[in-house]
């Protein structure tokens, strides 16, 4: 079997996420809180602030998962998604397009997840868990992908009307 | 350890298979409200699936899954100023999505492409979780204080 060939849907892809959260909670001690097997706000939070009061002393808070050895998840992902674009010829440098914009985005979605205490991947697990608060988040998210996505369409098509009177 | 071993290995495998397969959180929805398309919005329902029946699954053979399911045990909380700290930042989250074009686990997954957008992206990320953790956590209490 060549690992090259084999092709992953996104239902795959989530399935194997969604289980396999569920698996490192039951039997590899990666609770509390509950629902946290991925979570790619709170994780990157917890290495980054591991990291920080173990060198400095800086008392910033981390779960209680991740009080005594860090959770890697963040270095897992950086890890597979190298690997898998290296054996398949998709590991290009490609230069960046308004990295300003990048950055302020980057910025303004680690202190809204840190608000909610989620990303949108933890919010489907807190969902699957039966927190009903994670359901009004997850309708939040997607309430705000609307508005985001209207928004985007409003500025293409200000921008069209603009180009063609001009 | 063993937290450290699994969130690596887990990680891992969801990396590989993101690159793959381009799910996203985000722009599952994007799609669909855009074009209708449902191919990552698939992603999305795939990780709903098996979580919830990795739950179940998994609190029947005796993992460690406690308060499953969680409203059975914590109920439904009435209405508090967290709904609306909630519903702030699950708007901010899915209109800062949009403009950045994912979710934090496909940015992760396209920087270590190679992409450079999306480095600047995470360096905004890692420099707003110390502002998150020198400002933000702050305004927060005084935020729940008013409320």
């Amino acid at each position: 079997m060549n690992l090259r060939q084999i092709k992953v849907s996104p239902f795959q892809a989530g399935l194997v996420l969604g289980l396999g959260s569920a698996l490192v909670q039951a039997y590899f001690k990666v609770i509390p809180p509950v629902a946290y097997g991925v979570c790619m706000v709170c994780h990157p939070r917890d290495l980054f602030n591991w990291i920080a009061d173990h060198l400095f002393n800086l008392h910033w808070g981390f779960s209680m998962a991740s009080t005594n050895w860090p959770v890697l998840t963040v270095i897992g992902v950086v890890l597979g998604a190298f690997t898998a674009a290296a054996l398949h010829g998709e590991l290009l440098i490609k230069p960046a397009q308004k990295p300003f914009s990048y950055f302020v985005n980057g910025f303004l979605m680690i202190n809204f997840g840190l608000i909610i205490g989620a990303c949108p991947i933890r919010i489907v697990l807190l969902s699957a868990y039966g927190d009903f608060t994670g359901v009004f988040t997850w309708v939040c998210i997607v309430a705000g992908v609307l508005l985001g996505t209207w928004s985007m369409r409003w500025i293409a098509r200000r921008q069209v009307a603009q180009e063609t009177v001009a | 350890m063993i937290v450290s071993i699994a969130t690596l290995v887990l990680g891992f495998v969801i990396g590989y298979l993101g690159q793959r397969s381009r799910l996203c959180f985000i722009s599952g929805y994007r799609d669909f409200f855009l074009t209708r398309n449902t191919t990552l919005l698939k992603g999305v329902g795939g990780a709903f699936l098996g979580a919830l029946g990795g739950y179940i699954l998994f609190s029947h053979l005796g993992g460690t899954i406690p308060e499953f399911p969680i409203f059975a045990h914590a109920g439904i909380a009435s209405f508090s100023s967290e709904w609306l700290i909630m519903l702030v930042g699950g708007i901010g989250v899915g209109v800062v999505g949009v403009l950045s074009g994912g979710c934090p686990y496909r940015m992760h997954v396209l920087a270590a492409e190679g992409r450079k957008s999306q480095w600047f992206y995470l360096l905004g990320f890692y420099i707003g979780l110390v502002f998150y953790n020198l400002v933000t956590i702050h305004l927060m209490v005084v935020i729940r204080t008013l409320l």
